[in-house]
């Protein structure tokens, strides 16, 4: 399979199954992670067009992992678009939570659950052509 | 009521003589009579006689008061007895019966040898004084009681933070015998002064300071308070002591943190809702896409999914109930071996769905404790249901198990549910009973371990957790095999 290269990273494993089928359906390849350190490891050798990160994980939070991304010297510009059941609370986690770290920058996009599907093909499709 | 002077006495006294002072003594403001040895009247001025009559030469116990007799502790018979004057506090009544009291002043008049030969009497009138007197009494009965009744806290302390004055409330919830001790005792049992001290800032600025407190009352009960300071000043404007009125605030606080936690109950539903409904939608596309595909493998994934979210909204649901409704235990004698027996059947399903083994391990003798069978099932289901989610969320083992087990250890039951999945980390252990608490990212409703707490904690009894990332988690629960009091079975 050729298809852009999308990394889930969620610990919910119905969710990880959901769209893995969901975007292999759709002509992407997907591999998933259940937290944020299996992501670290998974990353290197799958080399992702997009990571796509569940912003409420046990242990390490989403945006925890966005950070290391950001500052990670051969991930830091892969595009990332987090999900969350709360829009508003992201964008006030995201300003205060990246504000403390530097700065780094937002997510290229976020979806809220429950996800609409042609709205995250669309959002997939836009990053993984940027 | 004509009566003629005694000429003994006229000739020997010959008051006022002379026009002028006759003239100041018929105009003095008050009553002016001159009174023989025999408590006669022999002389009067004209406000005397305005009010009293013409009464010369009758007893003056009648003329003023009406009476038969002399007095008791007539001030002229004092000063007949020691030549000295004499002043008290008297109610005359004059002639057309009005009650005047009136403060009385005697003066001796003595003959060429100093012998006293008559006394004279000055009244002035303290009808008006004495009003003011009994307003001032009745007025400071007033505050007084208002001090006292009034439904908050006052204290009045002195710059050394000694209380001075303490309502009857205050007395009532921090002790009857606060005046003396200091502020900063009485409120929050400390040694030592407060380190923010309104008092103090009222004493030092002679501003009124308000601040919310947690008072601690003598019972050990803590108090939500608002209190507020003014300052009392003297005559020199100096802060000369503070008054703190405190007002209980308790019951509204803890209307505020419901509040808040409704407020939070709905966020972390409707949050739990939301990612119930990605699990749900992911089972529909996957059910729909694998008929489609004809893919039976992933209809049967897409529709356990369903099932399993179907399930997590069932047990939400009953979560928010038991939340909202703070229900009564209903306490029997719990038969152990079934309760677990019939709390893993109802898992028995689910666990070999993931593959996890379910180990129960019950000893024969374990009997029976007093508690709520029902409550009781509920928690123990929810740690089971933790567990399974603990063991389906790590892909670290090849295989997991779930011990439950039972038993008797006086003076405690005690029922642990032990997993090799997850595990939590140490922030999650130490919140892991807070309400609204959730590891579980858009799963979890951070209500179901908040409730069996306080299930146990109902019974009397405790749980604890033991935990650690990868290695999975252990929960013991000890309920006493003898009942609290609040727990006896009903009808005991």
């Amino acid at each position: 399979m050729t298809g852009p290269r999308i990394l889930v990273v969620d610990d919910d494993p119905d969710i990880q199954d959901y769209f893995g089928f969901f975007l292999e359906d759709n002509g992407y390849l997907v591999k998933s992670a259940e937290n944020a350190d299996v992501a670290l490891q998974m990353i290197e050798d799958f080399a992702p067009d997009v990571v796509l990160i569940d912003v409420m994980m046990p242990g390490r939070s989403g945006l925890d992992l966005l950070v290391t991304l950001r500052r990670h010297p051969r991930w830091s510009r892969t595009p990332v678009a987090m999900i969350t059941g709360n829009d508003k609370v992201i964008e006030d986690d995201c300003r205060s939570y990246l504000g403390a770290h530097d700065n780094v920058r937002c997510p290229e996009a976020v979806l809220a659950k429950p996800v609409d599907r042609d709205t995250m093909l669309a959002v997939l499709g836009k990053l993984c052509s940027a | 009521m004509a009566s003629t002077p005694d000429t003994k006495t006229d000739s020997v006294v010959q008051p006022a003589t002379g026009g002028r002072y006759r003239e100041y003594f018929e105009e003095m403001p008050c009553y002016l009579s001159v009174h023989d040895r025999e408590f006669k009247i022999i002389d009067g001025n004209r406000r005397f006689r305005r009010d009293f009559g013409e009464s010369i030469g009758e007893f003056c116990y009648r003329v003023y008061k009406g009476r038969d007799e002399v007095c008791p502790n007539c001030p002229v018979e004092a000063t007949f007895d020691d030549g000295a004057s004499h002043g008290s506090e008297q109610l005359l009544t004059t002639r057309a019966g009005r009650s005047m009291p009136v403060m009385v002043h005697t003066t001796p008049i003595k003959d060429e040898h100093g012998d006293v030969v008559a006394v004279m009497e000055m009244h002035t009138d303290i009808h008006e004084v004495k009003r003011l007197q009994d307003e001032l009494e009745r007025t400071h009965a007033r505050l007084s009681q208002l001090f006292e009744e009034v439904p908050c806290f006052i204290t009045v302390q002195g710059p050394d933070r000694v209380i001075r004055h303490a309502n009857r409330k205050f007395r009532e919830t921090f002790g009857i015998d606060a005046v003396g001790k200091t502020c900063f005792d009485m409120y929050k049992a400390r040694d030592e002064q407060c380190l923010v001290c309104p008092s103090q800032a009222t004493f030092e600025s002679g501003i009124s300071q308000h601040h919310e407190e947690v008072l601690i009352a003598a019972n050990g009960d803590k108090l939500n308070a608002m209190c507020t300071t003014a300052p009392l000043k003297n005559a020199e404007g100096e802060v000369e002591a503070v008054m703190e009125m405190c007002v209980d605030i308790t019951e509204m606080r803890e209307l505020q943190d419901q509040l808040t936690s409704i407020g939070l109950l709905v966020g972390s539903i409707s949050h739990g809702i939301k990612g119930l409904l990605t699990g749900l939608d992911g089972g529909i596309y996957m059910v729909n896409s694998g008929f489609e595909k004809d893919k039976p493998e992933r209809v049967k994934k897409g529709w356990d999914m369903v099932q399993r979210n179907v399930g997590r909204i069932r047990s939400m649901v009953l979560d928010i109930l038991y939340y909202a409704k703070d229900r009564e235990l209903t306490v029997e004698d719990v038969d152990v071996a079934a309760l677990v027996a019939e709390t893993a059947d109802q898992l028995r399903k689910k666990a070999s769905d993931l593959d996890i083994d379910l180990e129960i391990a019950v000893a024969d003798d374990v009997g029976t404790f007093p508690g709520d069978a029902q409550a009781m099932r509920a928690m123990l289901l929810n740690l089971l249901e933790n567990s399974l989610d603990a063991c389906r969320s790590d892909r670290q083992k090849d295989s997991h198990t779930i011990r439950f087990e039972a038993r008797r250890a006086a003076p405690w039951m005690v029922i642990e549910v032990e997993d090799n999945g997850i595990g939590m980390d140490r922030e999650t252990r130490e919140k892991a009973f807070s309400l609204f608490f959730s590891s579980k990212g858009l799963k979890g409703t951070g209500l179901g371990l908040f409730i069996s707490n306080k299930i146990v904690d109902k019974h009397g009894g405790d749980i604890t957790v033991d935990s650690a990332p990868g290695r999975g988690t252990r929960f013991e629960i000890r309920l006493p095999l003898e009942a609290k009091p609040s727990v006896r079975p009903e009808g005991v």
